[in-house]
């Protein structure tokens, strides 16, 4: 893996400071920069896990027509026109007429859809070759069919079956919630709760009676009837149907429909391919005794999709809004992290220069072929007990030149403070929290990144925007490190348009183990008295500078966390190995 | 039907333990109310959200299935469900394994709403289908995801056995829910659950995964893929079996052989019955050594060394629990590890008592493996697809109770007048029962207990010690014959949802009239999702349990934890997430009995133990 960096959200704890970077859970706080979201009325930073998500539109994703809000809800999420997915290979099915010529392709008659087709129509699956037929479903037009399909789901038997639960809870609920509420149980008669509670008030009701045995859990009085006490004094058997609720009559009984049964347990006995009996995810949506065969199962509708219009979670303020138009991916709001934090690029000199002849001849040699093993090699290995410079690269979106600052986060949280220590005299602490056998060095100072500015108004600097590779490799003052090693590692290395490079070097303990990664705090100063560069035209509200009167030109600083991820340590004795 | 009787002279006080729950936590506040009647217009379904540990259903409320089926599980780990049994213990382990729950928790409930069901949740009320034994801080957590992170307007939590008594049209029962974690049985009586005589083992899904890959681990074959195929040599290889590689049993295709390829036989004879053979008893060897929580795949390949299955073979008395660890639960492991000599004879008998044919199952080969490309092949013998689900009705360990001596056990504690009531309404629910043949075996199960011969006067040690423990919680237990006293009761076993209810009538039992009238006669639905169906018709009929509204718990809680800017102070802070002690409502601390052992529910109790303590 190549170095990373990622941005911290605050929103999963309420400490200010982002977790120790190696807990696992850290990597829920920490996001790639372009999934960030950035709200200007809070100054935050809010991410695909707190910021509140509306639907601002419905679409199938196969037929890209847009479903009215309306309907969703009766077409159960799903396309109500022909998009259907194969139960077997989940491919788009296709409608075809019952009279695929003779001799014709197939293709050809999927074409001829609707001006010849002779009723009967039936979905296809291009890929599988299954056809809805073998289950028995075909239909007279070949318009709307999910709609057609759905009126059948809805005579379902399970939805005939629940209907008649209901109409056998109803009078019972009716019956007792009336008496609840007439006639007792203080606990329970402030009034929301015999309405909105109607199963325990009904309950309650039933119970009130002296039901023998059952003791009362009165707290006061304990368990008068418990089991074995002394409950069992009468011998008649008076508990048939105690519970006043009548016997409820199925529909469709288990014990006729079969499902699970002795027939079933017959057919896997004598199974002979397992691919004949449906996986559990084709089967578990069905409630219903169904069929365990693959043979049997129905074309699936096409779930619809949402457009999703996502706010900031504290002051609701739109970061994002889609477009409503299916098709379109643009978005009316887009106010994206990228536009205001500096993007942050991190590479290991040290993994890019010596190992270079060795991919290049990999990847030379074996064209064709996949050169992971080679590959695995080049990338950036760490061995304990030795010393390495890295980069960071900064590109600043705004308009406005700023200045950063970097620290690394030194003081531990006190979950990692305390194991630390423990760690210290016994080594029996948990390894993942122990603290990270390595120290990093990054510059003190501040250092300038130029505003940003369209491509034309920089001099003739092409490679700007090849980043990673040609930021490094071509004339830079620092590249000769990788011969000398000591010119300059720490401090600024490159100053080029928008974009800064900073050296950092990291020395890695003897007994160094686990991944060189740390928390960085990144803080940058920028002129606010133009606060929103690009799209946010509300933004003459400042609730973070309170102090300061809005129309002067006033320095603002932004502050936020990362986490850098260099790579892995190589213990010592596994290098020679290689 | 009869309207409901007044109550009787001896009802002084009526609390019971559920209004005991309401009265106790929430008041309404007008303000409340007035909200509720309004966004009940256009929004009145309620979100339906089974949790499982492993699996989670969703849906709308009056709808006859979920919209949705999710594995929550994190597979891309390993992981086979999203929480345990057990917690860690130790503050740093618990507390960044509590966030690592919390997170994917948070992960999950915002896919239910925004990628599944494509609804807003602040205008979603939501019932949540309560498993009894749902660790009260997942319970917690849960809340707290939904109201402080989704805003959703309300929450229920309602008794998942409960809820799958209603999708049966019934409000008594006895309802034995087998998951994946556990199995639990539990009683209830006109819609109220009676949580003291709650039974519950470990003998459930994950177990039943885990014994199926130690048989195929053992006796499975195993073919790698053809080498390419101008293959250099002749490979004989590729045509001799192997042992089959730890690596290609991963949950994904554990599950699916599970679910496609096994099934459940009928009974054993009682001479055959693993339990009843003492040859087998003698040198039977469960190893329950507990390996550190995050074993993985590595120290199962271990397991394998010879050495290391060497030391399996401890005798079963001498079996301990680790010093430090009164929590020991086998299920802390991701495999029951077995000796091969025990396994050996199980496999003799199981050979001998199955019929079905061996499957080819394709298997992706072990990652690194030299020969060949595509998949290799998985021959899964007859005999482990029929008998696998034995563990399951293994029984005679008093702290594994099988799936029948749950609802046994739970049926011993019921008050004696309604037993009669209870046993010929068993109602069997959870992912496990789905594989074919599991309900009608489960009846001949219960049928052979309470009818087997009695023991001879001279028990095996481990049955002596059984009845010894059990002596000291039970005042007059019968000498040897745990279920005396429910022996009668035999002719009145049915189970509601039995798919095959006739077939088991061979057992030699004469069916109750009782019996007849209700084994098989619950409508079709499907173990798995019944609770779901329950929750859905709770939501439609408005029944879903006491509502606590965000306000409320934005009260209790002192306002909503996500307001926070980006303070830049590097100042050390608190990381605890924030409790909101008894605004949830929950059983388990209901005051139901004083002086009674703690409730089941603390999280550091073990199954074993909780089943000693939820009603003894
Ligand atoms: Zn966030
Ligand atoms: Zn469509
Ligand atoms: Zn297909
Ligand atoms: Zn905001």
């Amino acid at each position: 893996m190549a170095p990373s960096v990622n941005y911290h959200c605050p929103c999963l704890s309420s400490a200010a400071t982002p977790p120790p970077p190696n807990l696992p859970s850290s990597s829920y706080s920490f996001h790639p920069l372009h999934t960030l979201y950035f709200c200007e009325e809070c100054d935050a930073v809010r991410c695909n896990r707190c910021v509140s998500v509306e639907v601002s539109g419905y679409y199938c994703p196969n037929c890209l027509f847009e479903v009215p809000s309306a309907s969703v809800r009766a077409e159960k999420n799903r396309c109500a026109r022909n998009c259907f997915q194969c139960p077997h290979c989940r491919n788009t099915l296709s409608v075809v007429p019952s009279d695929p010529p003779d001799a014709g392709d197939l293709t050809s008659s999927t074409i001829q859809i609707g001006s010849i087709g002779e009723p009967p129509f039936f979905l296809y699956c291009n890929y599988c070759r299954w056809d809805s037929a073998e289950v028995g479903i075909t239909f007279e037009k070949p318009t709307g069919l999910a709609l057609q399909l759905q009126k059948t789901e809805d005579s379902a038997p399970d939805s005939l079956e629940f209907e008649r639960l209901k109409e056998h809870f109803e009078p019972f609920l009716r019956a007792s919630s009336l008496s609840a509420s007439t006639s007792h149980l203080p606990s329970t008669s402030h009034a929301p709760h015999t309405h909105t509670n109607p199963i325990t008030a009904a309950a309650s009701s039933a119970l009130a009676r002296d039901i023998p045995g059952v003791g009362k859990y009165n707290p006061s009085l304990g368990r008068s009837g418990g089991p074995g006490g002394g409950g069992g004094r009468s011998g008649r058997d008076r508990t048939a149907n105690k519970d006043e609720m009548p016997e409820y009559r199925s529909r469709v009984q288990i014990g006729g429909a079969g499902s699970g049964g002795d027939e079933d347990a017959d057919l896997m006995r004598h199974l002979e391919v397992p691919a004949e009996i449906a996986r559990l995810e084709q089967r578990w949506v069905s409630s219903w005794a169904t069929s365990l065969q693959s043979k049997h199962l129905k074309p699936l509708r096409i779930p619809l999709h949402s457009k999703p219009t996502k706010r900031c979670p504290s002051c609701r303020h739109i970061l994002i809004k889609p477009e409503q138009k299916a098709q379109s991916v643009k978005y009316k709001i887009k106010l994206v992290a990228a536009n205001y934090l500096p993007a942050i690029t991190a590479h290991l000199p040290h993994a890019q220069i010596p190992k270079r002849p060795v991919a290049l001849k990999s990847s030379v040699t074996s064209s064709t072929g996949p050169p992971a093993a080679e590959e695995d090699t080049a990338e950036p290995t760490m061995v304990a007990g030795k010393t390495y410079p890295f980069q960071l690269a900064l590109t600043n979106p705004l308009y406005d030149p700023i200045h950063v600052r970097l620290a690394v986060q030194r003081a531990p949280l006190p979950p990692q403070l305390q194991s630390q220590d423990t760690a210290g005299t016994t080594d029996k602490e948990k390894e993942k929290t122990r603290r990270p056998p390595f120290a990093v060095s990054l510059p003190t100072s501040a250092f300038p990144i130029a505003a940003f500015a369209e491509a034309w108004e920089y001099e003739d600097e092409e490679e700007l925007f090849d980043e990673d590779g040609g930021l490094v490799d071509k004339s830079s003052p620092a590249k000769d490190r990788a011969g000398k090693g000591k010119t300059k590692t720490v401090g600024v290395l490159e100053k080029k348009a928008n974009c800064t490079v900073v050296g950092g070097e990291v020395v890695i303990g003897r007994e160094g183990r686990g991944d060189v990664k740390f928390n960085m705090l990144v803080s940058y100063t920028y002129r606010s008295d133009d606060p929103a560069p690009s799209d946010g035209g509300e933004g003459d509200v400042e609730p973070r500078s309170p102090t300061a009167p809005k129309a002067a030109p006033e320095m603002k600083t932004f502050s936020f966390f990362t986490v850098v991820d260099l790579g892995v340590i190589v213990p010592k004795d596994e290098t020679k190995v290689e | 039907m009869s309207a409901p009787g007044t109550p009787r002279a001896r009802v002084a006080e009526p609390a019971t333990p559920i209004p005991a729950r309401i009265g106790s936590t929430v008041q309404s506040s007008p303000h409340y109310t007035t909200t509720r009647r309004h966004s009940l217009y256009g929004t009145e379904d309620r979100i339906i959200l089974d949790p499982g540990s492993r699996i989670w259903k969703v849906g709308f409320s009056g709808e006859g299935r979920p919209r949705d089926v999710m594995l929550v599980a994190d597979s891309q780990h390993g992981e086979t469900s999203l929480w345990k049994l057990t917690r860690l213990e130790g503050d740093v382990g618990m507390e960044e394994q509590e966030r690592m729950l919390e997170a994917m928790l948070q992960d999950r409930l915002r896919a239910v709403f925004h990628d599944s069901l494509l609804t807003d949740p602040k205008s979603r009320k939501v019932i949540i289908v309560e498993n009894a034994l749902l660790p009260l801080y997942i319970k917690e957590m849960i809340a707290r995801i939904l109201f402080n992170n989704l805003q959703v307007p309300s929450i229920s939590f309602a008794s998942s056995h409960l809820l799958a008594l209603l999708g049966v049209g019934r409000i008594t029962g006895l309802v034995l829910d087998c998951g994946y974690l556990e199995s639990t049985a539990l009683p209830l009586f006109a819609s109220r659950p009676l949580f003291p005589n709650l039974r519950t083992t470990p003998l459930a899904g994950a177990r039943l995964t885990n014994h199926l890959r130690a048989l195929l681990l053992y006796f499975g074959e195993y073919y790698p893929p053809l080498t390419s195929l101008g293959g250099s040599a002749n490979t004989p290889a590729a045509s001799h079996p192997k042992r089959v590689p730890a690596e290609i049993l991963t949950d994904a295709v554990m599950e699916e052989i599970k679910m496609r390829c096994c099934f459940v036989g009928p009974a054993l004879d009682d001479a055959e019955n693993l339990t009843g053979s003492p040859a087998l008893e003698a040198d039977s060897s469960v190893e329950l050594e507990v390996p550190p929580s995050d074993m993985s795949i590595e120290d199962s390949e271990a397991s394998h060394s010879p050495s290391h299955r060497a030391s399996m073979d401890v005798d079963m008395a001498s079996v301990s629990v680790p010093s430090g660890s009164t929590s020991l639960s086998v299920d802390a492991a991701p495999h029951v590890r077995q000796g091969e000599a025990y396994l050996r004879k199980l496999r003799k008998m199981y050979e001998r008592n199955s019929t079905a044919t061996n499957l080819a199952f394709k298997v992706v080969p072990p990652p690194g493996s030299q020969t060949g490309t595509g998949r290799g092949t998985l021959i899964v013998p007859g005999w482990i697809r029929e008998r696998g689900a034995e563990v399951l009705f293994d029984g005679g360990d008093v702290d594994e109770s099988s799936v029948a001596e749950v609802i046994l056990d739970a049926l011993l504690k019921v008050p004696v007048d309604l037993r009669k009531t209870l046993a010929s309404s068993i109602l069997v629910v959870g992912g496990t029962p789905m594989l074919p043949g599991f309900i009608p075996r489960l009846h001949a199960e219960l049928i052979q207990a309470l009818t087997r011969p009695l023991p001879s006067p001279s028990p095996r040690t481990s049955r002596a010690r059984n009845t010894s423990t059990r002596n000291a919680n039970k005042p007059n237990p019968p000498p040897y014959d745990h279920y005396a006293s429910i022996r009668p009761l035999a002719p009145h076993i049915a189970i509601l949802n039995n798919p095959s209810p006739d077939s088991s009538s061979a057992t030699g039992v004469v069916r109750s009239s009782r019996a007849s009238a209700h084994a098989g006669k619950a409508p079709a639905f499907t173990p798995a999702v019944l609770p779901w169906v329950g929750g859905s018709l709770a939501g439609a009929l408005k029944i879903g349990g006491e509502e606590i509204a965000r306000e409320k718990w934005d009260e209790a809680t002192g306002g909503q934890d996500d307001e926070i800017g980006p303070d830049e102070s590097m100042e050390v802070v608190d990381e605890r997430p924030r409790r909101a002690p008894h605004i949830l409502p929950d059983w388990s601390r209901a005051p139901l009995l004083p002086g009674a052992p703690p409730a089941p529910r603390p999280q550091q109790l073990p199954a074993m133990s909780q089943q000693a303590a939820v009603g003894a």
